[in-house]
């Protein structure tokens, strides 16, 4: 466990590792819903990476943005969103976030500040430079972090939003969760160099830390956020971590680029929700009795979710062609 | 409780997975992410893991099968030789694992009849009528039913001697093809069966076909159908008529004949401003009748315009009274029809909107004045269109033969009538007539 | 009442929307000191400053998604795209990302931005710097796409634009920067999806575009000496387009020519067209005929390249045989 200094919120501790479990129990129903064909499309699993998303947005408040991916759930969830939107939205139901029109790989949570996720690789890196830049403009001390694998990392568009960012010092943290693989290839194959020097040729301050420690993630973050509320921005975060379903659901026979050991490895060694929660006894925070109750408790919230969403109603045919455009303002 | 396998959804696009092996048999003790069967989707065979601990039991799908994403394929029991009994829900539709078709179990014995594939690409055939009642016996010759496909209605001989033990679909419904259709059975049955296809019919005799399943003699097209198929066999005389939408729309409205601005020899495509053109045409009145346009005789010859001209120039300059040259065509095309005609002749002339008909012109003699005859109904009218621009015409039959003139350096001359008006000698010896004495109008006036 | 330039309407359109809401900001290449090549926004960062008038690097695609980040979360960006043949670098963020926001996200984020770019050969400025793209904008729901075809219309577009909550694309031509045209002193805007009659007409009806306006007018010119009588219409918006104006025309004079600058094949000419043939087709005395640029690469060399872009005569010519009732291809 990381060298983090003992905090004594209490509450803290235990938010982040309800919010860690409220993860991988939404994962594990998503990937029950889609398996069993009851949840249609196409979703990626955010499991294994949960101390990333949690230890950052805990960081964050409901003001500050954050862009997000296609293995977006975690993010949604770490910065607030709720089971029930957001499962109608993956089973593209009218109560969802985006009213079913969105589903796994664009929800959006506008009230708690996630400007959604994006089905594009790279896709949102302007988005989340141009919140940082309009946050500035608007005179406020807001924060976006930008979410993205270390596949995006070989999109040009992140170079130039980058230099962009550095020139104007803009509030915003490219957090790159490096998860090893890129869809189905191993990182090492397509990534040329030190992604740290990539952001430090532009002057950016780059950290790297590892993902599985939320403590260490969060105590990062917390000063990240803290200074680039100041103007110090922008920031690189490296975050080490590892996805435990392939890259999609229905990625199962994954042999050919990922071993099964490897896989062992980091579900019986370095599975973050495990670990945090050994932390916890250890510091007498909580019992094992307190964890397996929030375990529960969260399971059955997510149950009921699942249960909520399997019977609410589809959006109407009559809102095909609504918000294609947002009502006009124009005298 | 037991917890179900279910055929997981594992391609993009993925509706069915084919079960490749099961790893597991029934009553083995599987672990939660244990490989648990081989299943093939469009992409690759994967292997798919237990999501449960447990016994595997009640597996319903075997190796080979193909089952809908969805589908329960078995279960994982919490005990060994656990069964589905007490699963928590029914199983999903069970139907696609069948796979071949399950013979018709409550069927009557006999020839199986099936709806025969009539087209090139025909799937369905809609019943359109049954010819013979269920008990009722019938001959392979004679005709079951009635099928209508794509493109007609047939009947369909039987096929079969012998008795209706069963028809399987109702009038209007459509039935794929290959679908037993009716049973045929040798001896009268006691309960024939009558049912719909929707409601249980029969399955589609799978392929290759069953022994029983005979497929009636792809039929020849019966009379009705014929009479169906035949006006639209009919090319539309002339051809398609090439005209702007609005024109159409305008002639449609007024109840205008755009055929009848074609048969004018006005240049296409027609538009609005021809209109005007249409509307100026004389009233097609008896052309309205089919019968008669169909069997109306339409001749033309041509003729110089100088002759005419010239003795008619020849005339003024010898100081005699101006010359009527409508009379003097009267006379022409009477004298023409005289060896035709039996008593008086009338004969009218149409010349620049105004009509003069003419006792017997070719008795008159050069420059004598012609009997206006205003009343009498005409032997023949004679319309001059010399000048108009038009270069030749079809405008059926009136309610006397027409002979019209058009043309301006030669004269076109277009003889039209109805049956009966003429007969065609008399109609061949008129033109050939009148041409003759434009050719040289002196010798016949002389 | 007074004559202003193109360059110098929009300008002014800015300059007003600008002190009127503090949210808006523009940002593009060369766009403060320099004021762009075609030197449209000179004077504008004296006014308003750095802050809201923005020079950025050469980063087409990373600027635009700055914009769409910014739109996002409360500003009001006007992007500056020096070219309109760019426009194939800001692809993915204007399509994928600006256009979709607002109904991926269920009406929830709005992305209210200004993408002023331009279009129009005859500059002598080859393949590159050439094109006429709006169709292929225009062809993307969630993007509205206006085409000033005057000062005045540059003008009262641009602040509708501005005031709109959605992506809006306004294309100017380049070549029309200094032409003067009237425009008020006090303030109006053009609403969008009004289209202009600009000359009423009994015998047909030229439907002409931005740049193609000028080349409508001049035909309908050339017809009037020839007893021919055309109206001439701007849709001055092509989405949303205003289809009744259209219609009403074309039902009138039975006859309809569309002129348009983008290459005619698959475009914004054959769109108009389609519609009418749809919706008027039985008033129609004549075949709808296009006039767009020819499909090939703007040549270079001025010999060629002004064979490529319809011309009042042609279209008189074309005119003239449709009215006479002349055989066309159609027939």
């Amino acid at each position: 466990m990381a060298a983090a200094k003992r905090k004594t919120n209490t509450e803290a501790y235990l938010r982040m590792y309800r919010q860690m479990v409220r993860i991988r129990s939404f994962e594990d129903n998503a990937n029950q819903l889609y398996l069993s064909a009851r949840m249609p499309g196409l979703t990626h699993m955010y499991s294994g990476e949960e101390a990333v998303a949690v230890g950052i947005c805990e960081a964050l408040t409901d003001d500050d943005k954050i862009t997000s991916t296609h293995r977006g759930h975690g993010h949604c969830v770490a910065k607030g969103a709720e089971f029930r939107q957001m499962f109608c939205e993956l089973l593209g139901k009218e109560e969802g976030y985006c009213r079913g029109k969105g589903g796994s790989m664009h929800i959006a949570d506008q009230s708690h500040g996630n400007l959604g996720a994006n089905a594009i690789v790279g896709g949102s890196m302007g988005i989340a430079t141009g919140a940082a830049l309009s946050a500035r403009l608007r005179g406020t001390d807001e924060v976006t972090v930008c979410f993205f694998g270390d596949g995006a990392t070989a999109q040009g568009l992140w170079y130039e939003v980058m230099n962009m960012a550095a020139l104007w010092k803009l509030p915003v943290i490219y957090a790159c969760e490096n998860n090893g693989y890129s869809e189905y290839t191993r990182t090492d194959e397509i990534a040329a160099g030190s992604l740290m020097k990539r952001a430090e040729a532009f002057g950016i301050e780059a950290h790297q830390v590892d993902g599985q420690d939320v403590l260490a993630v969060n105590d990062l973050a917390a000063k990240l956020v803290a200074r680039a509320r100041k103007g110090e921005g922008p920031f690189f975060i490296e975050l080490e971590t590892y996805r435990y379903h392939g890259h999609h659901v229905g990625d199962i026979n994954r042999n050919y680029y990922r071993s099964k050991e490897e896989e062992t490895i980091w579900k019986e060694n370095r599975d973050p929700i495990v670990n945090f929660g050994v932390w916890l006894a250890k510091e007498g925070i909580a019992t094992e009795a307190d964890l397996q109750e929030i375990r529960d408790t969260v399971k059955a919230d997510a149950e009921a979710a699942v249960a909520y969403a399997l019977d609410a109603a589809y959006p109407p045919a009559a809102e095909v062609d609504m918000h294609v455009y947002a009502p006009d303002t124009a005298a | 409780m037991p917890h179900e396998v279910i055929m997981p959804a594992l391609g993009m696009a993925q509706e069915t997975g084919q079960i490749v092996a099961w790893l597991k048999a029934a009553g083995d003790a599987v672990k939660a992410g244990e490989p648990l069967m081989e299943v093939e989707t469009d992409k690759a065979t994967m292997e798919v893991e237990a999501q449960f601990d447990g016994f595997l039991a009640d597996i319903r799908a075997e190796a080979g099968a193909n089952v809908p994403v969805g589908e329960v394929v078995a279960l994982i029991a919490d005990r060994p030789g656990g069964t589905g009994e007490g699963a928590s829900s029914p199983p999903a539709a069970p139907a696609a694992s069948a796979g071949g078709g399950a013979a018709p179990d409550d069927l009557p014995e006999g020839e199986a009849i099936i709806m025969p594939a009539l087209g090139m690409a025909q799937d369905t055939g809609i019943l359109v009528a049954w010819l013979k009642a269920p008990g009722e016996a019938v001959g392979r010759d004679e005709v079951l039913l009635e099928v209508e496909t794509d493109k007609s209605t047939m009947e369909v001989p039987a096929g079969a001697d012998g008795y209706i033990a069963a028809l399987l679909a109702e009038a209007g419904e459509e039935v794929p093809v290959g679908a037993t259709i009716a049973v045929i059975s040798t001896s009268k049955p006691e309960n024939p069966v009558q049912r719909s296809a929707a409601t249980g019919g029969a399955p589609v005799a799978p392929s290759p076909m069953p022994e029983t399943a005979k497929p009636v003699a792809t039929g020849t097209p019966a009379a009705a159908a014929e009479k169906k198929v035949a006006p639209a066999a009919v090319p539309t005389q002339g051809g398609r008529i090439l005209a702007s939408p609005k024109a159409r729309r305008l002639a449609a409205a007024e109840g205008l004949d755009l055929a009848r601005l074609r048969d004018a020899g006005v240049p296409q495509p027609f538009h609005v401003a021809d209109l005007d053109t249409l509307r100026a045409l004389p009233s097609p009145g008896a052309a309205a009748n089919p019968a008669q346009a169909a069997a109306s005789l339409h001749l033309t010859a041509e003729a110089p315009a100088t002759a005419l001209a010239e003795l008619v120039a020849w005339i003024a300059g010898e100081g005699n009274a101006p010359v009527d040259a409508a009379g003097l065509l009267a006379g022409f095309a009477a004298g023409a029809l005289r060896p035709h005609a039996e008593g008086s002749l009338i004969v009218a002339v149409e010349r620049h909107g105004q009509r003069r008909s003419y006792a017997d012109p070719d008795r008159g003699g050069l420059g004598s004045a012609p009997q206006p005859q205003e009343k009498a109904a005409p032997a023949l009218i004679l319309r001059d269109l010399r000048g108009s621009g038009l270069t030749g015409l079809r405008l059926g039959a009136e309610e006397a033969p027409v002979l019209t003139l058009t043309g301006d350096d030669r004269i076109c001359l277009t003889l039209e009538c109805a049956a009966g008006q003429l007969s065609p000698a008399a109609a061949l010896d008129l033109m050939t007539g009148v041409a003759a004495r434009l050719n040289d109008p002196l010798r016949h006036l002389l | 009442m007074r004559e202003i330039t193109l360059s110098r309407a929009v300008n002014e359109a800015i300059a007003e929307e600008m002190r009127r809401d503090p949210t808006i900001f523009l940002m593009g290449e060369d766009v403060a000191e320099a004021g762009t090549p075609f030197k449209v926004l000179s004077g504008l960062v004296e006014e308003f400053g750095t802050e809201r008038i923005i020079d950025t690097p050469i980063s087409e695609p990373g600027f635009m998604g700055l914009a769409v980040g910014a739109a996002m979360t409360g500003s009001r960006p006007i992007v500056d795209l020096m070219f309109g043949d760019f426009l194939f670098l800001v692809m993915d963020q204007l399509c994928n990302q600006a256009a979709k926001i607002h109904y991926m996200s269920g009406g929830k984020l709005n992305v209210p931005l200004v993408l002023r770019t331009n279009l129009g050969a005859t500059r002598r400025s080859a393949a590159q710097h050439s094109q006429s793209l709006h169709a292929l904008v225009a062809h993307i729901p969630g993007l509205k796409v206006a085409l000033p075809s005057s000062a005045y219309e540059a003008k009262g577009l641009m602040k509708t634009a501005i005031r709109d909550n959605n992506p809006v694309v306004i294309f100017e031509d380049k070549l029309m920067y200094n032409d003067k045209a009237p425009v008020p002193e006090e303030e109006y805007l053009i609403p969008f999806g009004q289209a202009a009659v600009l000359r009423e007409g009994r015998d047909l009806t030229l439907v002409a575009t931005s740049s193609m306006v000028q080349v409508a007018r001049a035909a309908a010119e050339v017809l009037a000496r020839d007893g021919i009588s055309a109206e001439v219409i701007d849709p001055r918006t092509i989405v949303p387009l205003d289809e009744a104006t259209i219609l009403d025309s074309v039902r009138k004079t039975s006859r309809a020519i569309v002129i348009d600058e983008g290459h005619q094949s698959f475009g914004v000419s054959a769109e108009i067209a389609a519609r009418i043939s749809e919706k008027a087709f039985y008033h129609l005395d004549a075949p709808v005929l296009r006039f767009g640029a020819m499909d090939v690469p703007v040549p270079f060399s001025p010999a060629l390249e002004d064979l490529t872009v319809p011309t009042p005569d042609r279209v008189a010519e074309a005119a003239r045989r449709i009215v006479r009732g002349e055989m066309t291809d159609a027939a």
